[in-house]
Protein backbone atom coordinates (compact mmCIF):
# COMPACT_ATOMS: atom_id res chain seq x y z
CA UNK A 1 0.00 0.00 0.00
CA UNK A 2 1.61 3.40 -0.82
CA UNK A 3 2.04 5.95 1.66
CA UNK A 4 -0.45 8.11 0.28
CA UNK A 5 -3.13 5.48 0.80
CA UNK A 6 -1.97 5.27 4.72
CA UNK A 7 -2.35 8.86 4.56
CA UNK A 8 -5.83 8.89 3.02
CA UNK A 9 -7.24 6.38 5.70
CA UNK A 10 -5.09 8.05 8.69
CA UNK A 11 -7.78 10.81 7.67
CA UNK A 12 -10.48 8.13 7.76
CA UNK A 13 -11.42 8.26 4.18
CA UNK A 14 -13.04 5.58 2.78
CA UNK A 15 -12.29 3.79 -0.69
CA UNK A 16 -9.23 3.54 -2.94
CA UNK A 17 -7.38 6.44 -2.99
CA UNK A 18 -5.84 8.18 -6.27
CA UNK A 19 -2.53 6.36 -6.24
CA UNK A 20 -4.80 3.04 -5.95
CA UNK A 21 -6.04 4.47 -9.44
CA UNK A 22 -2.98 4.87 -11.01
CA UNK A 23 -1.52 1.28 -9.76
CA UNK A 24 -4.42 -0.15 -11.11
CA UNK A 25 -4.51 2.26 -15.00
CA UNK A 26 -0.70 1.30 -14.84
CA UNK A 27 -1.32 -2.44 -14.48
CA UNK A 28 -4.08 -2.00 -17.11
CA UNK A 29 -1.50 -0.24 -19.13
CA UNK A 30 1.28 -2.81 -18.70
CA UNK A 31 -1.39 -5.58 -19.27
CA UNK A 32 -2.30 -4.28 -22.57
CA UNK A 33 1.26 -4.15 -23.36
CA UNK A 34 1.63 -7.88 -22.29
CA UNK A 35 -2.13 -8.43 -24.99
CA UNK A 36 -0.42 -6.54 -28.04
CA UNK A 37 2.93 -8.50 -27.81
CA UNK A 38 0.89 -11.76 -27.73
CA UNK A 39 -1.14 -10.59 -30.78
CA UNK A 40 1.68 -9.31 -32.69
CA UNK A 41 4.98 -11.20 -32.30
CA UNK A 42 6.00 -14.73 -33.13
CA UNK A 43 6.28 -17.46 -30.34
CA UNK A 44 9.35 -19.61 -30.53
CA UNK A 45 7.60 -22.65 -32.23
CA UNK A 46 8.67 -26.13 -34.37
CA UNK A 47 11.60 -26.08 -32.63
CA UNK A 48 12.45 -29.85 -32.52
CA UNK A 49 15.41 -30.39 -34.23
CA UNK A 50 15.53 -31.31 -37.58
CA UNK A 51 17.33 -31.44 -41.01
CA UNK A 52 15.64 -31.46 -44.50
CA UNK A 53 16.93 -34.37 -46.17
CA UNK A 54 15.20 -34.02 -49.96
CA UNK A 55 13.42 -31.26 -51.91
CA UNK A 56 11.75 -30.55 -54.78
CA UNK A 57 10.21 -26.95 -55.54
CA UNK A 58 8.93 -25.63 -52.92
CA UNK A 59 8.37 -29.47 -50.94
CA UNK A 60 10.64 -30.16 -48.26
CA UNK A 61 10.44 -33.38 -46.49
CA UNK A 62 12.48 -33.60 -42.69
CA UNK A 63 14.14 -36.14 -40.87
CA UNK A 64 13.71 -35.39 -36.80
CA UNK A 65 16.64 -36.50 -34.91
CA UNK A 66 15.29 -39.98 -33.61
CA UNK A 67 15.69 -39.13 -29.39
CA UNK A 68 16.02 -42.77 -28.78
CA UNK A 69 19.13 -44.85 -29.58
CA UNK A 70 18.89 -46.44 -33.31
CA UNK A 71 18.65 -50.06 -32.30
CA UNK A 72 15.32 -49.31 -30.78
CA UNK A 73 14.12 -47.41 -33.30
CA UNK A 74 10.78 -49.01 -34.27
CA UNK A 75 11.38 -50.23 -37.79
CA UNK A 76 8.85 -48.63 -39.90
CA UNK A 77 9.31 -44.69 -40.25
CA UNK A 78 6.49 -42.32 -40.30
CA UNK A 79 5.28 -39.79 -41.96
CA UNK A 80 3.58 -36.69 -41.64
CA UNK A 81 1.55 -34.94 -44.33
CA UNK A 82 -0.39 -31.78 -43.81
CA UNK A 83 -2.56 -29.91 -45.39
CA UNK A 84 -1.40 -27.55 -48.86
CA UNK A 85 -2.86 -24.50 -47.45
CA UNK A 86 -1.71 -24.00 -43.60
CA UNK A 87 1.90 -24.54 -42.28
CA UNK A 88 2.80 -28.21 -40.94
CA UNK A 89 4.66 -27.11 -38.03
CA UNK A 90 1.23 -27.07 -36.09
CA UNK A 91 2.67 -31.10 -35.45
CA UNK A 92 5.79 -29.98 -33.72
CA UNK A 93 4.00 -26.55 -31.90
CA UNK A 94 6.20 -25.94 -28.62
CA UNK A 95 9.01 -27.24 -26.83
CA UNK A 96 7.24 -29.63 -23.66
CA UNK A 97 3.93 -29.49 -26.25
CA UNK A 98 4.28 -31.08 -29.83
CA UNK A 99 3.57 -33.98 -31.71
CA UNK A 100 6.19 -34.54 -33.17
CA UNK A 101 7.99 -34.94 -29.97
CA UNK A 102 6.03 -36.96 -28.26
CA UNK A 103 6.45 -39.47 -31.30
CA UNK A 104 10.42 -39.31 -31.08
CA UNK A 105 9.90 -40.24 -27.32
CA UNK A 106 7.87 -43.47 -28.53
CA UNK A 107 10.60 -44.58 -30.42
CA UNK A 108 9.19 -43.46 -34.21
CA UNK A 109 11.22 -42.39 -36.68
CA UNK A 110 9.62 -39.56 -37.87
CA UNK A 111 9.61 -37.27 -41.37
CA UNK A 112 7.54 -34.38 -42.17
CA UNK A 113 6.93 -33.13 -45.47
CA UNK A 114 6.39 -29.42 -45.92
CA UNK A 115 4.55 -28.82 -49.21
CA UNK A 116 5.61 -25.13 -48.69
CA UNK A 117 4.63 -21.67 -50.09
CA UNK A 118 3.08 -21.78 -53.47
CA UNK A 119 4.37 -19.07 -55.97
CA UNK A 120 2.96 -18.13 -58.89
CA UNK A 121 4.60 -20.62 -61.07
CA UNK A 122 2.41 -23.24 -59.09
CA UNK A 123 -0.75 -22.40 -59.88
CA UNK A 124 -1.25 -25.32 -62.29
CA UNK A 125 -0.59 -27.95 -59.33
CA UNK A 126 -3.53 -30.26 -58.89
CA UNK A 127 -4.37 -33.03 -56.28
CA UNK A 128 -2.49 -35.31 -59.17
CA UNK A 129 0.50 -33.75 -58.74
CA UNK A 130 0.13 -34.08 -55.08
CA UNK A 131 -0.55 -37.40 -54.90
CA UNK A 132 1.02 -38.98 -57.64
CA UNK A 133 4.43 -36.59 -58.40
CA UNK A 134 5.31 -35.43 -55.16
CA UNK A 135 4.54 -38.17 -52.93
CA UNK A 136 6.02 -41.09 -54.56
CA UNK A 137 9.25 -39.08 -54.85
CA UNK A 138 8.79 -38.61 -51.12
CA UNK A 139 8.48 -42.02 -50.49
CA UNK A 140 11.06 -43.33 -52.04
CA UNK A 141 13.61 -40.78 -50.87
CA UNK A 142 12.12 -41.85 -47.80
CA UNK A 143 12.93 -46.20 -47.98
CA UNK A 144 16.13 -45.25 -49.54
CA UNK A 145 17.34 -43.32 -46.05
CA UNK A 146 15.75 -45.87 -44.00
CA UNK A 147 16.06 -48.98 -46.10
CA UNK A 148 13.06 -49.89 -44.64
CA UNK A 149 10.46 -51.32 -47.06
CA UNK A 150 7.41 -50.59 -45.50
CA UNK A 151 6.14 -47.12 -43.73
CA UNK A 152 3.63 -45.32 -41.64
CA UNK A 153 1.70 -42.08 -43.16
CA UNK A 154 -0.59 -39.79 -41.09
CA UNK A 155 -2.33 -37.27 -42.92
CA UNK A 156 -4.11 -34.22 -41.49
CA UNK A 157 -7.15 -32.83 -43.20
CA UNK A 158 -6.51 -32.06 -46.96
CA UNK A 159 -3.07 -34.13 -46.33
CA UNK A 160 -5.44 -37.26 -45.69
CA UNK A 161 -7.17 -36.48 -49.10
CA UNK A 162 -3.97 -36.51 -50.49
CA UNK A 163 -2.80 -39.63 -48.67
CA UNK A 164 -5.88 -41.25 -49.54
CA UNK A 165 -5.45 -40.74 -52.84
CA UNK A 166 -1.94 -42.26 -53.15
CA UNK A 167 -2.66 -45.10 -50.75
CA UNK A 168 -5.44 -46.58 -53.23
CA UNK A 169 -3.69 -45.33 -56.06
CA UNK A 170 -0.11 -46.96 -55.32
CA UNK A 171 -1.14 -49.60 -52.88
CA UNK A 172 2.00 -51.81 -53.68
CA UNK A 173 4.36 -48.60 -52.79
CA UNK A 174 5.02 -50.45 -49.41
CA UNK A 175 2.31 -48.30 -47.08
CA UNK A 176 1.50 -50.41 -43.91
CA UNK A 177 -0.31 -47.94 -41.67
CA UNK A 178 -2.92 -45.19 -42.81
CA UNK A 179 -3.62 -42.71 -40.09
CA UNK A 180 -6.13 -40.13 -41.28
CA UNK A 181 -7.07 -37.25 -38.78
CA UNK A 182 -9.82 -35.04 -39.47
CA UNK A 183 -10.14 -36.09 -43.12
CA UNK A 184 -12.85 -34.31 -45.85
CA UNK A 185 -13.21 -37.22 -48.37
CA UNK A 186 -17.08 -37.72 -48.23
CA UNK A 187 -18.99 -34.40 -49.07
CA UNK A 188 -22.88 -36.06 -50.00
CA UNK A 189 -24.55 -34.40 -47.16
CA UNK A 190 -24.78 -30.88 -48.19
CA UNK A 191 -26.93 -29.71 -45.29
CA UNK A 192 -24.41 -30.18 -42.77
CA UNK A 193 -23.35 -26.36 -42.74
CA UNK A 194 -20.25 -25.11 -43.58
CA UNK A 195 -18.17 -25.25 -46.30
CA UNK A 196 -19.57 -27.61 -48.24
CA UNK A 197 -22.85 -25.86 -47.78
CA UNK A 198 -21.23 -22.05 -49.28
CA UNK A 199 -19.28 -23.81 -51.89
CA UNK A 200 -22.04 -26.12 -53.48
CA UNK A 201 -23.88 -22.97 -54.25
CA UNK A 202 -24.84 -22.74 -57.99
CA UNK A 203 -23.60 -18.97 -57.28
CA UNK A 204 -19.89 -19.69 -55.63
CA UNK A 205 -17.47 -20.23 -59.15
CA UNK A 206 -14.30 -21.27 -57.82
CA UNK A 207 -13.32 -21.01 -61.45
CA UNK A 208 -13.39 -17.52 -61.51
CA UNK A 209 -11.37 -17.01 -58.19
CA UNK A 210 -8.99 -19.24 -59.34
CA UNK A 211 -8.74 -17.60 -62.64
CA UNK A 212 -8.73 -14.19 -60.75
CA UNK A 213 -6.15 -15.03 -58.43
CA UNK A 214 -3.76 -17.44 -59.70
CA UNK A 215 -3.55 -19.02 -56.53
CA UNK A 216 -6.19 -18.40 -53.56
CA UNK A 217 -4.82 -15.79 -51.49
CA UNK A 218 -4.37 -17.32 -47.80
CA UNK A 219 -6.33 -14.49 -46.48
CA UNK A 220 -9.43 -15.32 -48.15
CA UNK A 221 -9.21 -18.93 -46.89
CA UNK A 222 -8.03 -17.90 -43.26
CA UNK A 223 -11.48 -15.38 -43.19
CA UNK A 224 -13.68 -17.94 -44.86
CA UNK A 225 -12.33 -20.51 -41.88
CA UNK A 226 -13.07 -18.05 -39.41
CA UNK A 227 -16.36 -17.64 -40.79
CA UNK A 228 -18.09 -20.97 -39.89
CA UNK A 229 -17.52 -19.92 -36.07
CA UNK A 230 -17.62 -15.88 -36.53
CA UNK A 231 -18.04 -14.46 -32.62
CA UNK A 232 -15.51 -17.13 -31.43
CA UNK A 233 -13.15 -16.58 -33.86
CA UNK A 234 -13.23 -12.41 -34.21
CA UNK A 235 -14.54 -11.94 -30.49
CA UNK A 236 -14.17 -14.61 -28.29
CA UNK A 237 -10.55 -15.69 -28.04
CA UNK A 238 -9.10 -12.06 -27.44
CA UNK A 239 -12.04 -11.89 -24.79
CA UNK A 240 -10.50 -14.97 -23.37
CA UNK A 241 -6.77 -14.51 -23.95
CA UNK A 242 -7.77 -10.87 -22.18
CA UNK A 243 -8.99 -12.86 -19.33
CA UNK A 244 -6.52 -15.80 -19.04
CA UNK A 245 -3.19 -12.49 -19.00
CA UNK A 246 -1.96 -13.66 -15.53
CA UNK A 247 -2.05 -17.40 -16.08
CA UNK A 248 1.64 -17.83 -18.04
CA UNK A 249 0.90 -21.58 -19.53
CA UNK A 250 -2.00 -20.65 -20.93
CA UNK A 251 -1.00 -17.40 -22.47
CA UNK A 252 2.13 -19.64 -23.91
CA UNK A 253 -0.24 -22.09 -25.58
CA UNK A 254 -2.57 -19.04 -27.12
CA UNK A 255 0.66 -17.17 -28.37
CA UNK A 256 2.11 -20.74 -30.35
CA UNK A 257 -1.27 -21.58 -31.38
CA UNK A 258 -1.87 -17.87 -32.54
CA UNK A 259 1.39 -17.95 -34.64
CA UNK A 260 0.64 -21.21 -36.34
CA UNK A 261 -2.82 -19.17 -37.31
CA UNK A 262 -1.09 -16.05 -38.39
CA UNK A 263 1.05 -17.39 -40.86
CA UNK A 264 -1.14 -17.80 -43.51
CA UNK A 265 -0.33 -19.24 -46.84
CA UNK A 266 -2.05 -19.38 -50.53
CA UNK A 267 -3.47 -22.84 -51.72
CA UNK A 268 -2.31 -23.19 -55.68
CA UNK A 269 -5.23 -22.40 -57.90
CA UNK A 270 -5.77 -25.47 -59.74
CA UNK A 271 -5.95 -27.74 -56.45
CA UNK A 272 -8.51 -24.88 -54.98
CA UNK A 273 -10.36 -25.37 -58.37
CA UNK A 274 -10.37 -29.00 -58.10
CA UNK A 275 -11.41 -29.14 -54.54
CA UNK A 276 -14.36 -27.54 -54.49
CA UNK A 277 -15.51 -29.02 -58.09
CA UNK A 278 -14.37 -32.36 -58.02
CA UNK A 279 -14.64 -33.13 -54.41
CA UNK A 280 -16.77 -30.87 -52.51
CA UNK A 281 -19.51 -30.42 -55.49
CA UNK A 282 -19.49 -33.75 -57.20
CA UNK A 283 -18.67 -36.17 -54.67
CA UNK A 284 -16.25 -37.96 -57.35
CA UNK A 285 -14.01 -39.70 -54.62
CA UNK A 286 -17.15 -41.06 -52.54
CA UNK A 287 -19.22 -41.93 -56.18
CA UNK A 288 -15.76 -43.66 -57.69
CA UNK A 289 -15.61 -41.59 -60.07
CA UNK A 290 -12.38 -39.48 -59.22
CA UNK A 291 -9.74 -39.74 -62.06
CA UNK A 292 -6.12 -38.39 -61.03
CA UNK A 293 -3.68 -38.52 -63.74
CA UNK A 294 -6.23 -40.90 -65.95
CA UNK A 295 -5.88 -43.29 -63.10
CA UNK A 296 -9.67 -43.69 -61.82
CA UNK A 297 -9.25 -43.90 -57.13
CA UNK A 298 -10.61 -47.32 -56.22
CA UNK A 299 -10.88 -46.97 -52.76
CA UNK A 300 -11.57 -50.90 -52.46
CA UNK A 301 -7.55 -50.78 -53.56
CA UNK A 302 -6.48 -49.34 -50.42
CA UNK A 303 -5.03 -51.85 -48.40
CA UNK A 304 -3.15 -50.63 -45.77
CA UNK A 305 -4.28 -50.62 -41.80
CA UNK A 306 -6.29 -47.49 -41.38
CA UNK A 307 -6.65 -45.46 -38.06
CA UNK A 308 -9.40 -43.01 -38.90
CA UNK A 309 -9.45 -39.93 -36.12
CA UNK A 310 -12.49 -38.31 -36.20
CA UNK A 311 -12.64 -35.00 -34.24
CA UNK A 312 -16.50 -34.98 -32.42
CA UNK A 313 -17.13 -31.18 -32.68
CA UNK A 314 -15.10 -30.36 -36.00
CA UNK A 315 -16.69 -27.60 -37.44
CA UNK A 316 -14.66 -27.72 -40.75
CA UNK A 317 -14.73 -30.94 -41.59
CA UNK A 318 -17.72 -32.11 -39.65
CA UNK A 319 -17.30 -36.50 -38.58
CA UNK A 320 -20.13 -37.08 -41.63
CA UNK A 321 -17.46 -36.41 -44.23
CA UNK A 322 -14.84 -38.60 -42.67
CA UNK A 323 -17.27 -41.87 -41.53
CA UNK A 324 -18.28 -43.37 -44.81
CA UNK A 325 -14.43 -44.19 -46.06
CA UNK A 326 -14.27 -46.89 -44.08
CA UNK A 327 -16.77 -48.88 -45.78
CA UNK A 328 -15.29 -48.20 -49.30
CA UNK A 329 -11.71 -49.12 -48.31
CA UNK A 330 -9.96 -52.70 -48.83
CA UNK A 331 -7.82 -54.24 -46.20
CA UNK A 332 -9.65 -55.33 -43.18
CA UNK A 333 -7.68 -53.61 -40.58
CA UNK A 334 -10.09 -51.08 -39.98
CA UNK A 335 -10.37 -48.54 -36.81
CA UNK A 336 -11.85 -45.88 -36.09
CA UNK A 337 -11.06 -43.47 -33.16
CA UNK A 338 -13.49 -40.69 -31.94
CA UNK A 339 -11.96 -37.50 -30.22
CA UNK A 340 -13.75 -35.47 -28.18
CA UNK A 341 -12.27 -31.71 -29.82
CA UNK A 342 -12.15 -29.62 -33.14
CA UNK A 343 -10.17 -29.55 -36.43
CA UNK A 344 -7.00 -29.04 -35.02
CA UNK A 345 -8.08 -28.74 -31.57
CA UNK A 346 -7.42 -32.71 -30.58
CA UNK A 347 -4.23 -32.95 -31.54
CA UNK A 348 -2.31 -29.79 -30.67
CA UNK A 349 -4.55 -28.60 -27.84
CA UNK A 350 -3.87 -28.89 -24.52
CA UNK A 351 -6.00 -31.73 -24.06
CA UNK A 352 -4.41 -33.76 -27.26
CA UNK A 353 -1.24 -35.37 -24.97
CA UNK A 354 -3.81 -37.19 -23.00
CA UNK A 355 -6.59 -38.08 -25.51
CA UNK A 356 -4.97 -38.34 -28.52
CA UNK A 357 -1.43 -39.47 -28.91
CA UNK A 358 -1.63 -41.89 -26.60
CA UNK A 359 -4.28 -43.84 -28.41
CA UNK A 360 -2.23 -42.95 -32.04
CA UNK A 361 0.71 -44.28 -30.91
CA UNK A 362 -1.10 -47.31 -29.20
CA UNK A 363 -2.96 -48.14 -32.52
CA UNK A 364 0.35 -47.34 -34.38
CA UNK A 365 3.08 -49.34 -32.32
CA UNK A 366 1.23 -52.91 -32.32
CA UNK A 367 1.58 -52.33 -36.38
CA UNK A 368 5.28 -50.72 -36.60
CA UNK A 369 7.13 -54.32 -35.74
CA UNK B 1 -17.32 -18.68 -22.72
CA UNK B 2 -19.39 -21.08 -20.52
CA UNK B 3 -21.40 -19.50 -17.29
CA UNK B 4 -18.65 -20.21 -14.92
CA UNK B 5 -19.63 -17.70 -11.91
CA UNK B 6 -22.61 -18.97 -9.45
CA UNK B 7 -24.93 -16.09 -8.43
CA UNK B 8 -24.22 -13.89 -5.92
CA UNK B 9 -26.15 -10.51 -5.85
CA UNK B 10 -23.16 -8.52 -3.92
CA UNK B 11 -20.90 -9.32 -6.94
CA UNK B 12 -21.65 -6.73 -9.48
CA UNK B 13 -18.51 -7.38 -11.57
CA UNK B 14 -19.36 -11.09 -11.65
CA UNK B 15 -23.06 -10.68 -12.65
CA UNK B 16 -21.91 -8.21 -15.28
CA UNK B 17 -19.45 -10.67 -16.32
CA UNK B 18 -22.03 -13.51 -16.30
CA UNK B 19 -24.34 -11.45 -18.44
CA UNK B 20 -21.77 -10.84 -21.49
CA UNK B 21 -20.77 -14.29 -21.57
CA UNK B 22 -24.34 -15.16 -21.51
CA UNK B 23 -24.91 -12.59 -24.40
CA UNK B 24 -22.06 -13.89 -25.69
CA UNK B 25 -23.21 -17.53 -26.27
CA UNK B 26 -26.68 -16.32 -27.87
CA UNK B 27 -24.81 -14.05 -30.01
CA UNK B 28 -22.05 -16.56 -31.32
CA UNK B 29 -24.97 -19.56 -31.19
CA UNK B 30 -26.87 -16.99 -33.25
CA UNK B 31 -24.07 -16.08 -35.97
CA UNK B 32 -23.11 -20.08 -36.67
CA UNK B 33 -26.80 -20.57 -37.56
CA UNK B 34 -26.75 -17.63 -39.45
CA UNK B 35 -23.84 -18.50 -42.08
CA UNK B 36 -25.08 -21.87 -41.81
CA UNK B 37 -28.60 -20.71 -43.80
CA UNK B 38 -29.04 -20.78 -47.61
CA UNK B 39 -29.22 -17.44 -47.89
CA UNK B 40 -26.10 -16.81 -46.78
CA UNK B 41 -24.37 -18.48 -48.85
CA UNK B 42 -26.50 -17.57 -51.62
CA UNK B 43 -25.49 -13.97 -50.64
CA UNK B 44 -21.94 -14.35 -50.17
CA UNK B 45 -21.40 -16.61 -53.36
CA UNK B 46 -23.38 -13.60 -55.40
CA UNK B 47 -21.33 -11.04 -53.76
CA UNK B 48 -17.85 -12.67 -54.37
CA UNK B 49 -18.74 -13.80 -57.90
CA UNK B 50 -19.82 -9.83 -58.79
CA UNK B 51 -17.03 -8.42 -57.15
CA UNK B 52 -14.64 -10.90 -59.58
CA UNK B 53 -17.13 -9.95 -62.49
CA UNK B 54 -17.12 -6.53 -62.25
CA UNK B 55 -13.23 -6.06 -60.79
CA UNK B 56 -11.57 -7.90 -63.88
CA UNK B 57 -11.31 -5.24 -66.44
CA UNK B 58 -9.46 -3.08 -64.36
CA UNK B 59 -7.30 -5.86 -63.10
CA UNK B 60 -6.56 -6.70 -66.26
CA UNK B 61 -5.93 -3.10 -67.42
CA UNK B 62 -3.46 -2.83 -64.98
CA UNK B 63 -1.41 -5.85 -65.64
CA UNK B 64 -1.40 -4.62 -69.33
CA UNK B 65 -0.28 -1.39 -68.38
CA UNK B 66 2.25 -2.99 -65.90
CA UNK B 67 3.52 -5.46 -68.94
CA UNK B 68 4.10 -2.78 -71.38
CA UNK B 69 6.34 -0.27 -68.86
CA UNK B 70 8.25 -3.28 -67.47
CA UNK B 71 9.40 -4.43 -71.18
CA UNK B 72 9.99 -0.88 -72.15
CA UNK B 73 12.77 -0.74 -69.40
CA UNK B 74 13.93 -3.50 -70.76
CA UNK B 75 12.44 -5.56 -67.02
CA UNK B 76 11.49 -9.23 -66.75
CA UNK B 77 7.36 -9.33 -66.33
CA UNK B 78 5.95 -11.59 -63.84
CA UNK B 79 5.29 -14.22 -66.90
CA UNK B 80 9.41 -14.36 -67.41
CA UNK B 81 10.35 -15.08 -63.77
CA UNK B 82 7.21 -17.33 -64.00
CA UNK B 83 8.68 -19.14 -66.85
CA UNK B 84 11.93 -19.35 -65.70
CA UNK B 85 10.74 -20.74 -62.21
CA UNK B 86 8.97 -24.01 -63.76
CA UNK B 87 11.74 -24.74 -65.75
CA UNK B 88 13.74 -25.15 -62.79
CA UNK B 89 11.29 -26.77 -61.13
CA UNK B 90 11.75 -29.29 -64.42
CA UNK B 91 15.23 -29.72 -63.70
CA UNK B 92 14.92 -30.23 -60.26
CA UNK B 93 12.67 -33.32 -61.17
CA UNK B 94 15.33 -34.27 -63.68
CA UNK B 95 17.72 -33.90 -60.92
CA UNK B 96 15.38 -36.40 -58.62
CA UNK B 97 15.26 -39.21 -61.62
CA UNK B 98 18.51 -39.31 -61.42
CA UNK B 99 19.00 -39.13 -57.35
CA UNK B 100 16.17 -42.42 -57.77
CA UNK B 101 18.51 -44.23 -60.50
CA UNK B 102 21.40 -43.19 -58.01
CA UNK B 103 19.86 -44.59 -54.98
CA UNK B 104 18.85 -47.85 -57.45
CA UNK B 105 22.28 -48.48 -58.28
CA UNK B 106 23.87 -48.11 -55.00
CA UNK B 107 21.24 -50.44 -53.61
CA UNK B 108 21.89 -53.14 -56.25
CA UNK B 109 25.82 -52.80 -55.52
CA UNK B 110 25.02 -53.35 -51.86
CA UNK B 111 23.71 -56.67 -52.60
CA UNK B 112 26.00 -57.83 -54.83
CA UNK B 113 28.84 -56.71 -52.49
CA UNK B 114 26.74 -59.04 -49.76
CA UNK B 115 26.39 -62.17 -51.75
CA UNK B 116 30.12 -61.99 -52.69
Amino acid sequence: MSSTNTEANAEGCAGPSISDYCDAAAETVEKFDRFNELLNTNAPIALTPKRCVWSLNKAKLYRYTPVVPEDQLKPVPLLLVFAIMNRPYVLDLRPGHSYVEYMLRHGYDVYLLDWGIPGPEDKDMKFDDYALEYLPRVVRKLKSITGAEEFSMLGWCLGALISTLYAALRPNDGLKNLILLTAPLDFEDKSVGGFVKWVSDPKFNADRIAETFGNVPGEMIDAGAKMLKPVENYFGTYIGLWERLDDPGSTQAWHAMNTWVRDIIPMAGAAYRQLINEFYKENRLMEGTAVIRGEKVDLSKLRAAVLNVIAEADHITPPCQSERIMDKIGGDDHTVLRVRGGHIGIMAGRGAEKNTWPHIDEWLAARST
Amino acid sequence: MSDKATFDPFDPTGMMKSMRDKGMEAWAKAMTEMVGTDAYSEATGQMLDTWLKTSAPFRDMTQKLISQTLAEVNLPSREDVTRLAERFTNLEMRLDDLDAKFDECLKLLRERVGAE
